[in-house]
């Protein structure tokens, strides 16, 4: 169960237009915060968030390619500007490609590890100094059971989400004495957007394997992003969950 | 607040009186780190996302390891044309 915070949260989730993001952009919104998301495009989803009377003035959506080291800092600068601080970041914006290293492109190599790693890392640095001058703050990586485990196919992508898991434990080592919790969550095989590069026999696989028995759900991360970002669990830093169904248990 | 040797030195000082490192006779030519005020590479972090939320840029997010207020007035007084 989480708590109730006493006021409206700042929240920036990264990559929040669909799939995984959407979920956890619409839960952070459901629980009243303030919160602020990108993605290199609008959606329809977005559009919807900006212009409804209940969310358009607790909405904010900056078109950003995190890639760039100059987009990151217009995205938490506009941010900033808005409502003055960050109180929670989600790293959620990634990318896959899928196929086998030995014949991955440089291009596809440089997309995965300049979104989901350094993006994630320009990010992370900017908000980090903004939660360091409050001395509160909560971040959660979101990660992949595939950075555990390995999944055929995806070896750029879980390097990049082992990268992610790394950054989780470092960060919350850096930042804890300045009460600023740092988490990661592992999440199993979701139906999202995310998922499509794997075919039907491979999902149905998946499912098979589960002791879930089915594929997870964005609503079932952001209940675990809700309680790691619960002020009230500022003891909980430096772990990683997974939240898999039980297919790694 | 504006980038003048004054204000920057107010804006170090409240940041070593907050974290209570403020030397007894500190001065610009104190080093901010061993031997002085004794910052290490955390409370280092703080005072330049200090320094850049009130003075709108920071010595160190440029590239620079200033060693002493002086360094870090040198800095703003470089950059304010």
């Amino acid at each position: 169960m989480t708590s109730s915070p006493t006021q409206q949260r700042v929240v920036l989730v990264t990559g929040g237009s669909r799939g995984l993001g959407e979920g956890i952009v619409q839960s952070y919104l459901d629980s009243g915060d303030l919160v602020a998301t990108c993605a290199r495009t609008s959606t329809d989803r977005v559009e919807s968030w900006s212009s409804a009377p209940e969310t358009a003035d607790r909405f904010l959506f900056v078109p950003a390619d995190l890639a760039s080291v100059e987009d990151a800092e217009r995205l938490v600068g506009a941010v900033v500007e808005k409502w003055g601080r960050v109180d929670v970041l989600i790293n959620n914006a990634g990318v896959a490609r899928d196929g086998v290293l030995p014949l991955f492109s440089d291009d596809d190599i440089d997309t995965v590890v300049d979104l989901n790693i350094k993006g994630m890392l320009y990010v992370t640095r900017l908000v980090s100094r903004r939660m360091l001058t409050r001395r509160q703050g909560s971040i959660v990586n979101i990660s992949s059971i595939v950075g555990r485990s390995g999944y055929r196919g995806l070896a750029a992508y879980s390097a990049s989400k082992a990268a992610l898991d790394g950054l989780t434990r470092a960060l919350s080592r850096e930042l804890g004495s300045r009460g600023i919790t740092v988490n990661g969550i592992a999440p199993g095989y979701l139906k999202t957007d995310m998922s499509h590069g794997l075919d039907e026999a491979q999902l149905g696989q998946i499912v098979r394997r589960t002791p879930a028995g089915r594929l997870g759900e964005p609503a079932d991360i952001a209940r675990a992003c809700q309680f790691l970002t619960d002020p009230a669990n500022s003891y909980l830093t430096g772990q990683i969950i997974v939240i898999d169904g039980g297919l790694t248990s | 607040m504006s980038t003048s040797a004054t204000d920057v030195e107010q804006t170090v000082i409240g940041f070593l009186t907050t974290i209570e490192k403020l030397p007894e006779a500190f001065g610009p030519s104190t080093s901010l780190y061993a031997g002085g005020a004794g910052l290490d590479s955390l409370e280092t972090a703080e005072l330049s996302a200090i320094l850049e939320d009130t003075h709108g840029a920071d010595p160190y997010s440029a590239g620079e390891m200033p060693q002493t207020l002086a360094e870090i007035q040198a800095y703003y007084a470089a950059n304010s044309a």
